[in-house]
């Protein structure tokens, strides 16, 4: 993947990158800083957890489904066991998402996570449990994200390969028995 | 919209056509992403459709699992109306809102309609796991559509709640009330599932943390009123509730001679968050 965004096009939903963009920011921003104005722990990790909650499913409902078209979700079918769904766009739709979109959104998600490892590391290394919890509970919301999304595309991805297959089986069977009536 | 020059078959019909189909043709274990639909199909909604074999099954069906495939998540893709492009303002379609998870065109819902869905299913878990119903026997059944921003929000009550009670130390009392919630859920689930219980993981997390809305409203009652005695009596009262209300979906996912075994740990760690509730002052 490239460092920067693809040329030529601009944001199909800029709205929508924007507060993809804007949750994830505020966490890690107030979770930094707060130290310097907020004596309060609980503050901090209130605000903290409630921002990666409510990123956490802007990405999860809304960013995925418009920028990149992907949707995810667990069900509990009738024999009473969980399963996981996989949605995605046709391929059709999925040809026209915008490229500079699903960049911003494939890159911010990653860099979150990153981002988050290191600060946990920073509060390992300094012994302080209760910052670590905070960013245990952001960590895992974003890591349920990326594996959710990931599952998602390589999942599109066979579908697409899938469905080339079959309809070129198809087609390759109707036209051998076009043939076949033609003789 | 979509209906426009063909049979107007509602969207559950639509679903029911699928079902119907899926069990004549299939025992199979490969999930149909694509397939010829067949001729009455053809005629349904693709309003300007450049042509039928894009026609995805939606999503949600009940495709017939096998326990071999629960594993590897079975993929399906939802056919919003091909020619749409995907945006938050589009038409919401038909969507059917069940209770049986998304509903085939949430990829072209508007934003507003996913919240009001996630309100919803929070308010009915609500309702199914705390008040008494009647699908409180069947706990498979019950809290089918388990979610956890509901046991989020209030295990951050609880917490702030406590916190806000407690003259000192405010951090350390909302951080232990966070951790014991959450560890103590997580544990519980293990320990359920140790057991030879049947219950899956987040349903059972979903259930533990919607069980504790009656602790929140007796921490809520406690943080206004300081007297020992009413303390007391209402967090006895609302102890009595939770357990009540996780009893049933603990009892019937064990083994009946294990049904102590798992429900003992569930009632220690109510038992202790009352205690931390009146012991805060």
């Amino acid at each position: 993947m490239d460092l920067n965004p693809p040329a030529g096009e601009n944001y199909a939903h800029p709205n929508i990158c924007f507060f993809h963009v804007l949750f994830k920011a505020a966490a890690l921003a107030f979770y930094i800083l707060s130290a310097l104005f907020f004596d309060s722990f609980v503050i901090i990790f209130v605000v903290t957890v409630l921002l990666a909650a409510l990123d956490f499913w802007v990405v999860k409902n809304v960013s995925g489904r418009i920028l990149v078209g992907l949707r995810w979700w667990n069900e509990i079918n009738d024999e009473g066991e969980s399963v996981w769904k996989f949605e995605c766009l046709d391929q059709e739709s999925l040809a026209r998402i915008n490229k500079k979109d699903s960049w911003l959104f494939w890159w911010t998600l990653y860099l979150t996570a990153v981002l988050w490892l290191f600060l946990g590391i920073f509060s390992l290394i300094r012994f302080q449990a209760n910052y670590l919890l905070v960013v245990g509970v952001c960590l895992t919301l974003s890591i349920a994200n990326i594996v959710g999304f990931t599952k998602c595309r390589k999942d599109a991805k066979k579908q697409l390969q899938a469905f080339a297959t079959q309809t070129l089986a198809s087609r390759f069977s109707s036209t051998i028995q076009s043939a076949f009536t033609v003789v | 919209m979509s209906h426009s020059d063909t049979i107007p078959l509602h969207s559950t019909s639509q679903s029911d056509i699928d079902e119907i189909e899926n069990l004549i043709n299939t025992h199979s274990s490969s999930v149909l992403p694509a397939r010829p639909p067949s001729p009455p199909r053809a005629s349904i909604p693709i309003s300007s459709a450049p042509n039928p074999p894009p026609a995805f099954i939606p999503s949600n069906l009940p495709t017939p699992t096998n326990p071999n495939t629960t594993p590897v998540p079975p993929v399906s893709s939802a056919a919003p109306k091909p020619p749409l492009p995907p945006r938050a303002s589009g038409p919401s379609g038909n969507i059917s809102a069940s209770g049986f998870g998304s509903p085939p065109n949430t990829l072209t819902e508007p934003v507003w309609d996913t919240v009001k869905r996630d309100l919803s299913r929070i308010v009915s878990n609500l309702k199914l796991v705390v008040f008494p119903n009647p699908f409180r026997e069947d706990p498979g059944k019950a809290l089918r559509d388990w979610d956890l921003w509901g046991p989020f929000f209030f295990i951050v009550f609880l917490g702030l709640t406590l916190s806000w009670s407690a003259s000192v130390k405010k951090s350390e009392v909302f951080a232990v009330a966070f951790a014991l919630l959450a560890a103590g859920a997580v544990i519980l689930t293990l320990n359920v599932l140790l057991l030879g219980g049947h219950i899956i993981f987040f349903q059972s997390l979903s259930l533990l943390g919607y069980c504790l809305f009656p602790l929140d409203i007796g921490a809520l009652i406690c943080m206004l009123k300081d007297n020992v005695i009413v303390k007391v009596i209402v967090v006895a009262v609302t102890l009595a509730w939770s357990s009540w209300a996780a009893y049933p979906f603990i009892s019937s996912a064990v083994n009946p001679r294990r049904k102590a075994l798992a429900l003992y740990p569930v009632l220690l760690m109510y038992v202790s968050v009352g205690f931390l509730i009146i012991a805060i002052d």
